[in-house]
């Protein structure tokens, strides 16, 4: 296994590779996934640079992806983003390391638990009935804005006891942090980034003040009462849970639900085949969480090491794209084909290791329900071809997905 | 035939439970509730298909 660098087009020497060249604002969709394949062709592990001086180790194998994750003790979550290895902020239980991230995942872990998600599953059927219902008369919609961003939207806003008419200024700030480009760009994007963080951080630091004031029956104020080794848990580590769900919540479920129905709007043989064979849905969705994983962790090393034979410095970040560790072809026979009723797929779309996406359980369900609830209702739907398709870098997702059916049947 | 399942690297993915709920009982919080366990009769198959989709490889069969 080798750490490889590469070449221009041009037939000069070869030109270390880029950070930014891997993250692309604005592409077609699925390239990102290409980049990645094309990546892990050359080896498992890469020499990159961000902002064109700090250099990182791009991880291309499931190998490399889920030893680092496994070793929180090697590879600490004390920084999670490859361009920003020093941050200010601290998103909790990502961002903090074990034994603390324990103690925190031991108090938030009823709030997300099997049996938590079984509770909510009522009123998750409501709300995506409800969104299907206010569509499904139009004829026609932008699945990203009208259905996949909602749904989540409004189930995380009901938890947090927040009124869902915030939902729409929610959807501008996650795109505004989420979607945006590196920042060593020279747009407009950094500002509008570092902008939405302090209306967020403004939005969550009056939550927690009116809930210490009123307490309710949500997650927050059962939050307040968080104690660690005796120590009442801090406004300022409530804030930063707050913005940790904030981040993981909402964007991710909306994601997944739109790569999941282009796919499907792509390939009626796989939806005929899922309305023949309910039973494959589980399974389905499994294969859609591997084929198109978006999120895309970075890790700072806390000591010297390496990764697939590719040295590592101490200080220095790892970026582990998690869509590379699911295409990897030593995992997964033909990573490159969607089968929906593939077997064995221990895909990481959820992660490794101790910080294991904690909502993974809600998430599956609000897919299994999402879906399944939309092609019960509308099962025949086509790509408008007049609108383009585009994807966004960072945390990889559709801007949009029009889709039209028709409204009389 | 038997499984064994390392505790350590089972992060709560609950798939093994998904996959063969016959087999795999979780904790509250959706850890892996078994450390060692011989498998009924009939139940192998399921026993392996669940030991083949924890994404932490935390389980191992014994046959």
């Amino acid at each position: 296994v080798t750490s490889t660098a590469q070449s221009t087009g041009s037939g000069a020497a070869p030109e270390a590779l880029r950070y930014e060249d891997i993250n692309i604002p604005v592409s077609g969709p699925g390239e990102h996934f290409a980049i990645y394949d094309a990546l892990r062709a050359q080896g498992s592990a890469h020499r990159a640079t961000v902002h064109d001086r700090d250099t990182l180790v791009v991880v291309s194998g499931i190998d490399g992806i889920r030893s680092c994750m496994q070793d929180p003790a090697t590879f600490s979550n004390r920084a999670v983003a490859v361009d920003e290895p020093n941050p200010s902020y601290k998103w909790i239980p990502e961002m903090i390391d074990p034994p603390l991230h324990t103690k925190w995942r031991h108090l938030l872990g009823p709030f997300f638990s099997p049996g938590a998600v079984q509770r909510l599953t009522p009123r998750v059927h409501e709300v995506i009935n409800e969104i299907i219902d206010d569509v499904i008369g139009r004829g026609q919609c932008d699945y990203v804005a009208d259905v996949a961003l909602r749904f989540p939207n409004t189930v995380f806003m009901e938890m947090f006891g927040l009124p869902v008419s915030d939902a729409a200024q929610f959807q501008d700030w996650e795109t505004a942090i989420l979607h945006s480009p590196p920042t060593a760009g020279d747009d407009l994007s950094p500002l509008r980034r570092a902008a939405a963080m302090r209306e967020v951080m403004d939005y969550f630091s009056d939550l927690v003040a009116q809930r210490r004031a009123h307490p309710r029956e949500d997650i927050l104020s059962t939050a307040l009462g968080f104690s660690i080794d005796g120590e009442r848990v801090s406004d300022a580590d409530l804030l930063g849970f707050c913005l940790l769900m904030f981040m993981a919540g909402l964007d991710t479920v909306a994601a997944q639900l739109s790569y999941s129905t282009y796919h499907l709007a792509l390939h009626p043989g796989d939806r005929r085949r899922l309305a023949a064979e309910p039973a494959l849905w589980p399974s389905a969705i499994e294969e859609f969480l591997r084929y198109y994983a978006f999120v895309s962790p970075g890790r700072k090393a806390t000591r010297d090491t390496e990764v697939a034979g590719c040295p590592v410095e101490a200080g220095q970040m790892v970026f582990l794209p998690l869509a590379s560790a699911n295409r990897d072809e030593a995992e997964f026979p033909e990573p490159d084909q969607v089968k929906i009723d593939r077997e064995n797929n221990r895909h990481l779309a959820f992660g490794a290791g101790p910080h294991r996406c904690l909502g993974s359980h809600l998430a599956r369900r609000e897919l299994m329900i999402g879906l399944t609830a939309w092609h019960q209702r509308i099962p025949d739907y086509q790509i408008d071809p007049a609108v383009a398709i585009t994807e966004h870098g960072r945390q990889v997702g559709l801007n949009n997905l029009p889709l039209t059916w028709d409204a009389r049947s | 035939m038997k499984i064994t399942v390392d505790r350590d690297k089972c992060t709560g993915h609950a798939r093994c439970q998904a996959t063969a709920p016959d087999v795999y009982q979780l904790d509250d919080l959706g850890y892996c509730a078994i450390t060692e366990l011989t498998v009924p009769t009939g139940l192998e198959q399921q026993a392996q298909a669940g030991a083949g989709a924890c994404p932490e490889r935390a389980i191992t069969v014994e046959l």
